[in-house]
């Protein structure tokens, strides 16, 4: 092995743990929700209010619960119910929807690891 | 009795590089497509075999030679497995130039520069990494992929490690074999 072999074999010994570090850690909690509606209106709501908000959709109306730092679909008004049994969102990066209904819920926070994610 | 037409016929000119590039991309598909038939652990991993022969022929013939055979293996290669233009095509394609500029970048690193081992994990980790970007930008842009890339750039190292273990042993037994 020469010199620089052995410096490639360290540079990856180095990349690896990183890599690990640096895409499997928890993201940290989230401090906002970004709620879209059927009309694509944005909402950002901060999640240490403690408050349940109405959301107008084409089958009725969305009932989303924010409560200590977390939020999650408490009612809706579409037949698969995914939306609710998604839970509560709290880690940055979560996010929800009622696509029948056309409500969506993301969550973010801290440190943002990526500009934007696309559906 | 005559032949209505005279027929011509031409003859393309072949060189010693031609007909070498044509024998060594003819064992890289070879290895490629036996490959292919292995089932894969995960999806996107690889030993990626194929790659010994681009690594030993970098270090035998330089890197103009070894990015024919490489492109050539991923062309043909693709066309007799029936992949062309699809995505693993494009992914396969991905890798092959990424890993090909890497090793361009290697090769005129000073000194002693990279032996196959070097070359090898370079070459692999490069591959994944292009690999990974394009099928990112293309065809799943969620991020959740990224909690692959960890478990694909370990294999990528290990299966890297061990075709430069293997390049390396062909580079010793044709060094011996040397008059």
């Amino acid at each position: 092995m020469t010199r620089a072999d052995i410096i490639v074999v360290a540079f990856t010994l180095a990349l690896l743990p990183f890599l690990y570090g640096t895409f499997w850690n928890r993201q940290g909690p989230a401090d906002t929700a970004l709620i879209i509606d059927e009309s694509g209106r944005e909402f950002s709501v901060p999640l240490d209010s403690g408050q349940q908000l109405r959301i107008d959709g084409p089958l009725g109306v969305s009932v989303l619960e924010i409560a200590d730092g977390r939020i999650r679909f408490l009612d809706s008004p579409c037949r698969g119910k995914q939306c609710i049994h998604s839970g509560w969102l709290d880690e940055s990066g979560e996010f929800a929807a009622c696509l029948p209904n056309r409500v969506s819920v993301a969550v973010s926070g801290g440190e943002p690891l990526y500009d934007s994610i696309n559906f | 009795m005559k032949p209505e037409t005279e027929h011509s016929v031409i003859t393309i000119e072949t060189t010693r590089q031609d007909h070498r590039i044509a024998w060594l991309t003819a064992l890289a598909i070879t290895i490629h497509i036996a490959e292919s038939v292995l089932p894969s652990p995960l999806p996107g991993v690889k030993p990626g075999l194929a790659n010994v022969v681009t690594i030993a022929v970098l270090m035998l013939y330089g890197w103009p030679t070894a990015v024919w055979v490489s492109l050539l293996r991923v062309l043909v290669g693709s066309i007799l497995i029936g992949t062309f233009l699809t995505p693993t095509f494009t992914l396969s394609l991905a890798g092959a130039i990424s890993s090909l500029l890497v090793l361009g970048l290697g090769t005129l690193l000073p000194g002693r520069g990279l032996g196959p081992i070097g070359y090898s994990l370079l070459a692999a980790l490069a591959h994944m990494a292009g690999q990974f970007m394009v099928a990112y930008w293309l065809f799943i842009p969620h991020q959740g992929l990224f909690g692959l890339l960890p478990v694909l750039m370990t294999m990528a190292a290990l299966f890297g490690l061990v075709s430069g273990l293997i390049v390396m042993a062909m580079m010793k037994k044709l060094e011996d074999k040397r008059p």
